[in-house]
């Protein structure tokens, strides 16, 4: 090893704690972007591999007109195009009652195949056989051989249970886009000879499913058979894309795709910024040294791979193991994460590649945050190394003191003008308490955000205690406000429709309530109430989607009955969670009788203090009600979803906060050391070194403070954008931050600040005065 | 007369241009013979230290040449300087500038492995010469300064060069230790026939030079030579 090395690991060892705050939170980043990446590759293969062993289709189009699939059939794009009918049933199990759908399976179905996971195939010529989906199994303790009752027209039908199946359409079991949170105890799947399912009445929906031959490219294709169904009669189309358990799902594919790009960003950015401090102030420290090789003969070439190579060194340090942990903390996640969603084929890949890359982000983040401090020691002139040590900055009068020139003590001018004399120590501060401030906010924001959002949309938006569904849909709405407990009911209509304008579409839920209702708000997005009449209300993301302003017409087709109609839009809703469309009640009857009566529903408030739960028993007891959906039910099922996002928020949080006190006790250990001499000499003074560890405090809370602003208002930006990252039409993630959370942020940094200090004002206490102007280095 | 190792003709330095020029070193003609103890003294802002990082390649003239070793100086460019630099100078300062995480061996070491001289042995000759071989393996902070300045010096001739030289040497240290170091330059330039030349506020110290040059506004105003230089403990100051 030559002495350059040996000065190299010895510098690296004088500042250990802080070179080791730097390599820790490169591991951290190393091994959070290869479990994230590595998962999100193997959640991907995941949903593939299960996709293609089921035939998961490419396009599906609902209120099917006759001979469409041949027509696609025919198609050169389309491999398979086959018929299967569904239909929206309650079901009952036990003394419950739920929203259920039952999927048609054709005979030799290549499309969508139903992936049995216990027990056997129903007969196809059997109509009371059913497969039922492994998470209605899974909510109700089913078993094989057990029977469920299905509403029919006739009444409820008894199907026995012949196997349990998995489903690509079902994996996340979501009744619709915009009903992205159903729970398996509220809304259950069966899989039925499709036969059967035709023959169940004019409720069961005519569907085509397609699958695109291999070869072509969907982004190509599907347009144009979108166009072809369009010509051909419409009918509701979606792609795989839209289809709302992939879509749910691959909002958790993108998610981690886009943690494997912001964990390295963050954390080697944090990493980053600590090195370049450390660097920055050994650089200043060793200035006369440097000099001194220089004059030495010493090339600027080897000047600067040396400090090039503190960066490196320390990159790859970290960067190994983090890559190494990153692979096998992929696995775990992986594994976990399919196994909670109940995928059945679980494909764990380990990209080789991403250690590669996982350990060159290391190094490239230690070269380029040492790069600017390198730069500057292969710059410093070997006359350099005739001067002696100077103290770091500059002083001069600060604008405070101009304005109150005489109402200042010596003590606070020195904190003062300590906090401005040297504008980089200043700016490294500010750096490091921003970060700290970016890290923890854009965790604690997102919480922040769930939690506001959730609150708007089931407290604020929502206003109904339950929905009911009805066997009937001619049922007297009047019967339920009978029930003890009820408030208010009103009579809904909840129809499946696709929006068009132009050549855009957009599939959704409409819901048809009276004009004066009090069971749901419109909020627009200033929070200003909207009123139902005069048109449509719709999500405020289908302004983008569907490219439509306030009142441009838009085309509804209604996927049950295929009914057809104009209305303009009224105004735009900003609901956190789905983009629905809202019609009033006498407008939806007027213009779309079927629709409006096929979709018949009620909502119901519950009086004051009335007990949820027996309400809720009584509604369902009501003859001919099919199920009641409380809205308490949803919001808990709404935070359980968010339960792995709250997990991995908490866990960013407390990774933020860690790192927020490394950064903040790096810069802070670094403006104390770099000024060992300069305090030595005051103690050689006589100044106690209580009064010091004051001075040296308010000075660093004074520049905390004043960067905590500044810091803050960074933090909140980058949180919009992370945020952003997350928004779609199913979930509307707009920033929400609580004013005491800005508090508390900013609180808990300039707390870490004092805490961070404590270090290094032990060391001050402990200062060998003697040997600080023996080695005149600091 | 000996071949002169450092001839400079009409040099001139000056920082800075227009109203706020400086000029530093005023045309100045110089030639030192090769294994001369020269000691450059003078007031502060004469001119001196100008001189010394001239002649040593730390800095570049602004008129005039200057050539140092057979190699001139003027016209070379920042890598030719460090090479130049590297191979036929050593520098000793008023600061130590040891590096405070390297043993006193290690600190040599690093500068005779720039020359090709690897391995320690070296490293602890120059340190023999200077008379602190029994500290090689103390890091800075346990030795004295006028330890440390040794070791500076061993540093400086590890890698041999024709000129050693040395800007306030003792600045730093106290009379018996300055007496040392002085002893140690002296003894290094007869035994090696290294041409030195030391910058000094310290005007006691020219009683031990062959030569003396005193230097004034950029200028030399007396240019002595000393036929009995005395022993350096003999110095008072």
């Amino acid at each position: 090893m030559g002495v350059l090395q040996v000065k190299l690991r010895r510098d690296l060892r004088r500042s250990r704690t802080q070179v080791l705050g730097i390599v820790v939170t490169v591991f951290l980043g190393v091994m959070l972007f290869g479990a994230t990446y590595d998962a999100y590759q193997s959640l991907g293969a995941s949903y593939d591999a299960m996709f293609q062993r089921v035939g998961f289709a490419d396009l599906w189009v609902t209120a099917a007109p006759e001979g469409l699939e041949g027509a696609l059939a025919a198609d050169p794009a389309v491999a398979v195009a086959e018929v299967r009918h569904t239909i929206d049933v309650p079901f009952r199990i036990g003394d419950r009652r739920l929203l259920g759908r039952v999927v048609g399976v054709p005979s030799g179905a290549t499309v969508n195949r139903v992936m049995l996971l216990e027990g056997d195939m129903f007969d196809p010529t059997a109509a009371d056989q059913v497969v039922a989906d492994q998470h209605l199994v899974g909510a109700f303790g089913l078993e094989v051989g057990d029977t469920i009752d299905v509403a029919t027209p006739a009444g409820w039908q008894s199907v026995t249970i012949t196997g349990v199946g998995a489903s690509a359409e079902y994996l996340w079991p979501a009744r619709s886009r915009q009903e992205i949170l159903a729970l398996p105890d509220q809304f259950g799947v069966l899989y039925a000879p499709d036969r059967a399912v035709a023959a169940a009445g004019p409720a069961a929906v005519r569907e085509v499913v397609a699958r695109l031959d291999p070869t072509v490219d969907p982004e190509v294709e599907l347009p144009r058979l979108e166009a072809l169904v369009r010509d051909r009669g419409g009918g509701d189309v979606s792609t795989r894309a839209q289809q709302p358990s992939n879509a749910a799902l691959q909002e958790d594919v993108q998610a981690f795709g886009e943690m494997s790009f912001m964990f390295p960003v963050l954390f080697l950015g944090a990493a980053g910024l600590g090195m370049w401090v450390l660097l920055t102030r050994l650089v200043v420290a060793q200035r006369a040294i440097i000099g001194t090789l220089r004059a030495e003969g010493m090339s600027r070439r080897r000047v600067f791979g040396h400090y090039l190579a503190f960066g490196v060194g320390t990159g790859i340090v970290g960067a190994v193991p983090g890559a190494a942990a990153g692979a096998g903390l992929a696995l775990l996640i992986a594994r976990a994460y399919t196994g909670a969603i109940d995928v059945p084929i679980t494909v764990v890949r380990v990209t080789p590649s991403t250690p590669v890359i996982g350990i060159a982000f290391g190094l490239v983040g230690g070269a380029l945050a040492a790069w600017a401090p390198a730069r500057r020691a292969m710059s410093l002139q070997p006359a350099e190394a005739m001067r002696g040590p100077a103290p770091t900055g500059r002083g001069r009068m600060t604008l405070l003191e101009r304005l109150w020139p005489r109402g200042l003590s010596a003590g606070t001018r020195l904190v003062i003008r300590n906090a401005v004399r040297n504008p980089r120590r200043t700016v490294a501060t500010a750096l490091g308490v921003t970060s700290g401030l970016t890290l923890i906010l854009v965790s604690w924001g997102m919480l922040d955000t769930v939690q506001v959002l959730l609150e708007r949309q089931f407290r604020q938006i929502v206003q109904a205690d339950a929905q009911v569904a009805f066997l009937d849909p001619g049922m007297d709405v009047g019967r339920l406000g009978d029930v003890e407990g009820v408030a208010a009911v009103e009579p809904v209509v909840q129809a499946p429709v696709s929006l068009a304008v132009g050549d855009e579409t957009y599939g959704t839920v409409l819901w048809g309530f009276e004009r004066e209702t009090v069971m749901h708000r419109f909020l627009g997005p200033s929070d200003e109430e909207l009123g139902l009449g005069g048109g449509m209300l719709v999500g405020v993301d289908l302004r983008d989607l569907l490219g439509v302003a306030e009142g441009e017409m838009v085309t509804v087709r209604f996927g049950s009955t295929g009914e057809v109609v104009a209305v303009p839009i009224a105004g735009f809703v900003d609901e956190p969670l789905g983009t629905r469309a809202y019609l009033d009640l006498a407008t939806l009857r007027a213009e779309a009788p079927r629709a409006a009566s096929v979709g018949r529903q009620a909502m119901v408030r519950y009086e004051p203090g009335a007990d949820p739960e027996a309400v809720r028993r009584a509604l369902e007891s009501v003859p001919g009600v099919a199920a009641v959906v409380p809205t308490r039910a949803l919001e808990a099922a709404a935070d359980e979803y968010m339960g792995l996002f709250y997990a991995f928020v908490g866990v960013m949080l407390a990774l933020g906060a860690g790192l927020a006190l490394v950064l903040v006790f790096n810069t802070m250990t670094v403006n104390l050391a770099e000024r060992t001499v300069e305090v030595a000499t005051m103690r050689a003074e006589g100044v106690s070194a209580r009064r010091l560890a004051k001075l040296i405090t308010a000075e660093n809370l004074v520049v905390m403070a004043a960067a905590t602003v500044p810091g803050l208002v960074v933090a909140d930006l980058v949180a919009v954008a992370f945020m952003a990252s997350f928004d779609s039409d199913l979930f509307t993630f707009t920033l929400h931050i609580r004013p005491l959370t800005f508090v508390w942020t900013a609180l808990s940094i300039l707390v870490a600040g004092v805490i961070s200090q404590r270090p290094g004002l032990r060391t001050l206490r402990s200062l060998d005065v003697a040997r600080v102007v023996r080695e005149r280095s600091v | 007369m000996a071949d002169p190792v450092v001839t400079a003709v009409r040099l001139g330095k000056t920082y800075g241009t227009g109203d706020v020029a400086v000029s530093a070193l005023a045309g100045i003609d110089l030639e030192i013979e090769s294994g001369t103890f020269v000691v450059l003294s003078g007031p502060s802002g004469s001119g001196k230290t100008t001189l010394l990082n001239l002649v040593g390649a730390i800095d570049v003239p602004t008129e005039g040449s200057i050539t140092v070793d057979g190699v001139r100086l003027d016209g070379l460019d920042g890598e030719e300087r460090t090479r130049f630099r590297r191979e036929h100078v050593g520098f000793v300062f008023q600061f130590f500038n040891l590096i405070p995480t390297l043993t006193a061996l290690e600190n040599v070491q690093l500068i005779a492995e720039m020359t090709g001289r690897d391995g320690e042995g070296p490293a602890r000759e120059a340190l023999e010469a200077v008379g602190i071989g029994d500290r090689a393996d103390r890091f800075p902070a346990a030795l004295s300064g006028g330890e440390q300045q040794r070791v500076a010096i061993a540093r400086a001739v590890a890698k041999r060069p024709r000129v050693l030289l040395a800007d306030e040497p003792t600045g730093s240290l106290d009379l018996a230790t300055g007496r040392v170091v002085l002893g140690v330059l002296r003894r290094l330039n007869r035994e090696r026939a290294m041409t030195v030349l030391l910058v000094t506020h310290n005007t006691a110290i020219a009683e031990m030079a062959d030569r003396v040059i005193r230097l004034r506004d950029g200028r030399i105003v007396s240019d002595v030579s000393n036929p009995a230089p005395v022993g350096a403990d003999r110095l008072e100051w």
